[in-house]
């Protein structure tokens, strides 16, 4: 067995594969491709992949359900690609179980960082270690003692606030939909109510970030959600 | 009247109620000669007591009994009026000539008074009761008459066959005083498309579902539309009555048919005017796309030729003319997706409650490469209130206007973007410039589709951007326009804070423990 990791790209455009396949290969990873849904999940299904890109829109069945039939067996990160235009699509995905998008076009810079969050974040979650402290430039969370510094100093959080800030920093790197993160830390009832979620966002923002009007921690998912920002 | 209106797949009952029913009834026709002979008894009663023993004053009996007659003729008619004229000579006969309580009549001057009585009462009783049908014939006219107007005057400017189907049945049912009145039209050969059903409720509902008195088809010069079906079972419709429906039904074809007409019309109009954006889309489209196009491919094939040897600094120039190239490909796609969704009407804001400033933000990433060379200013708080607006399309909005700002104002100069809250109910945002003045005249122009200040190679783009904003923008309930400033150019929209009426109470939202 290759130490490499192993990646599979699902994609129905011959030229998004030639490249992918040749930057992924050229940065030491092991590139299969598939050009259609079924050969992608019968190449995952004998070969299991550490990481899938996939993208959205394939000629013969939906990548939203190729998404939910790899999440039968497998939790391997996913990561979606797909236009801008269909955001809707993108947040069926992730709260189907796929763990980050990228919208087409893309750099390639951050294909390879969230390829590294979603293998790092595998890693732990495979691993029964968890992580109980995590840092964001001059802010430390303990998720065990419920405790957030910002240099040094304590900062003070309602409950609500911490829960917030809890379940974004425990998925770090990743991004968390709008009804996800409000139906885990507020209610199922309540996934709809952005506008909670805004305010505490704006909450947390202003107590943790040097400037809340450009956030590097909290970062904005345009229609999607958020994405907390933790140190490499 | 009291509407009611029950919906049923489309028939739709319309029950008219009369609080004041005006109702002429109009019995059978024996009634009318009963009260002549009642009238005449009366008559013969009132005169009695002043009968003379000597019998001598029949003469001036006979002309007081053209009293009934002429009574009658202008009641009830010619018919009646006759009738009486001849029960007034033999009462006349029987009661004051003498010898009474018989018809026989002994003397001959008598006799003649008699006569003439029969005759000059009949004569009467005809003038006079062809005077007053004449006048009845008349006001059934004018009834006529005023009906058509009001028939005329409903289905005037109705834009809608389900409307002028409905002012059909109403004014056919009024005018006619009918039961019920169904208006029935045919599309693709499938009776009755269109329904429409009003009833008078006020009246006895006698049996449901029997066929109907009267049907009239409504016949256009095209061929057959469809029909009306008349319900009144009183008294049959007279032939004056049939003439008015059939003056109905062809009014309301005529408005249908004006209406269907003038759909054809404006749907040609509309296909001709879409064409003509098509294409004027397409040359706009064909050279921007190319444009970045041929840029990315000169870049491409000389980074790949093995002629040239490229230093660093030149390889890292021309890979960033590609980027900025591709990215600006990205963006005229997005604008022409956004341009076709407004032209077809289906650009739909997908509303949540978004902050401003997060948009701003956003927007000013993606723009990061093409304003490097201009410095930016902004002011917009995290802490304005939240704005139920579609995130993408007002971010798309932004980068149009950054965009736009970028390209007509020199490079190194300011672009301000600002938000406020203005009016208590509205947030309004500035993207301002140090560019040139637009002339005045062309200030509300430049949101027009294709309008270009400049010349079109002076400064890329389709001319879309602007017109685009126009559309999201008052697709959220707000206005977009452009202001020259003292030292610059400023665009400026508003954008509501409430959504149907709900508006997000800050101190409710923060409801925290």
């Amino acid at each position: 067995m290759s130490t490499q990791p192993h990646i599979l790209v699902i994609d129905d455009e011959a030229q998004i594969l030639r490249a992918l396949r040749t930057i992924l290969t050229a940065k030491g990873f092991r590139v299969s491709v598939a050009s259609q849904g079924e050969e992608g999940l019968t190449i995952a299904a004998a070969q299991p992949p550490d990481l899938v890109i996939l993208d959205l829109s394939l000629p013969d069945m939906d990548g939203v359900e190729v998404c939910a039939r790899l999440r039968e067996w497998t939790k391997i990160p996913i990561i979606i690609l797909s236009v801008r235009e269909s955001e809707h699509d993108k947040v069926i995905a992730l709260d189907k179980g796929a763990d980050d998008y990228l919208t087409k076009p893309f750099g390639i810079e951050e294909l390879l960082a969230r390829i590294r969050v979603a293998l790092r974040h595998s890693a732990q979650t495979l691993g029964s270690q968890k992580i109980q402290i995590i840092t964001a430039g001059p802010v430390t969370i303990d998720l065990a003692l419920h405790q957030v510094t910002r240099n040094g100093e304590e900062i003070r959080l309602t409950a609500t606030e911490f829960k917030l800030l809890a379940y974004l920093a425990a998925n770090a790197g990743r991004v968390l939909t709008n009804q996800s993160i409000l139906s885990h830390v507020w209610d199922p009832a309540e996934a709809d109510r952005v506008e909670y979620l805004r305010v505490y966002i704006r909450q947390l923002r202003k107590k943790l970030e040097e400037d809340p009007d450009h956030p590097c921690i909290i970062r904005n998912e345009p229609g999607i959600g958020y994405r907390f920002m933790a140190e490499d | 009247m009291i509407w009611e209106y029950d919906f049923r797949p489309e028939v739709i009952i319309i029950t008219m109620m009369r609080l004041n029913p005006f109702r002429r009834l109009r019995p059978f026709r024996g009634l009318e000669y009963l009260l002549a002979v009642l009238v005449t008894a009366f008559f013969t009663l009132l005169f009695l007591p002043i009968r003379s023993p000597s019998g001598q004053d029949h003469t001036i009996l006979s002309q007081l009994y053209l009293l009934p007659v002429v009574i009658s003729s202008v009641l009830w008619g010619l018919g009646p009026g006759a009738f009486v004229a001849v029960l007034s000579f033999l009462a006349l006969n029987y009661f004051f000539v003498p010898p009474y309580y018989t018809l026989l009549v002994h003397q001959t001057q008598d006799l003649l008074v008699l006569i003439v009585f029969l005759g000059v009462s009949i004569t009467i009783g005809q003038l006079v009761g062809r005077v007053s049908k004449s006048l009845a014939e008349s006001q059934a006219r004018e009834r006529e008459a005023v009906h058509l107007y009001e028939l005329t005057m409903h289905l005037s400017g109705l834009q809608d066959e389900h409307d002028i189907i409905s002012a059909l049945a109403e004014q056919t049912l009024i005018a006619l005083r009918a039961r019920r009145v169904d208006v029935l039209l045919e599309a693709h050969g499938e009776m009755s498309a269109q329904h429409v059903r009003m009833e008078d409720r006020s009246r006895p509902d006698r049996k449901q579902d029997e066929t109907p008195t009267f049907i009239n088809p409504l016949q256009s010069g095209g061929g057959f539309m469809g029909e009306i079906q008349i319900w009144r079972e009183e008294v049959p419709l007279g032939r004056a009555e049939e003439r008015l429906v059939s003056t109905f039904t062809s009014q309301g074809v005529t408005a249908l048919e004006r209406l269907r007409l003038s759909q054809t019309v404006s749907k040609a109009r509309l296909l001709e005017e879409s064409d003509r954006f098509k294409s004027s889309l397409l040359s706009s489209v064909s050279h921007e796309l190319r444009t970045p196009l041929a840029t990315i491919k000169a870049a491409v094939t000389s980074l790949r030729s093995e002629t040239i040897a490229w230093d660093s600094e030149a390889r890292i120039e021309l890979l960033a003319a590609v980027e900025e190239e591709a990215d600006h490909l990205n963006l005229l796609v997005g604008n022409l997706l956004n341009m076709s969704r407004i032209e077809a009407g289906a650009l739909k804001p997908e509303r949540s409650w978004n902050s401003l400033a997060d948009i701003v933000t956003g927007a000013i990433e993606r723009m990061r490469q093409q304003i490097e060379k201009h410095k930016l200013e902004v002011d917009v708080s995290a802490d304005l209130p939240l704005v139920p607006v579609d995130y993408f399309q007002i971010e798309q909005v932004l980068i149009n206007l950054i965009s736009n700002s970028s390209k007509y104002s020199p490079e190194g100069t300011t672009i301000g973007i600002r938000a406020t809250v203005a009016d208590g109910d509205m947030l309004q945002l500035t993207v301002r410039n140090q560019g040139p003045h637009v002339a005045e005249e062309n200030l509300e122009r430049i949101f027009d589709k294709f309008f270009r200040v400049t010349a079109a190679d002076k400064v890329t783009g389709a001319g879309l951007g602007l017109s685009i904003c126009k559309g999201i923008i008052e697709a959220h309930g707000g206005r977009i326009w452009a202001e020259n400033l003292a030292d610059g150019f400023a665009f400026q929209f508003t954008l509501p804070l409430s959504v149907e009426g709900f508006t997000l109470v800050e101190s409710q939202e923060i409801a925290d423990e």
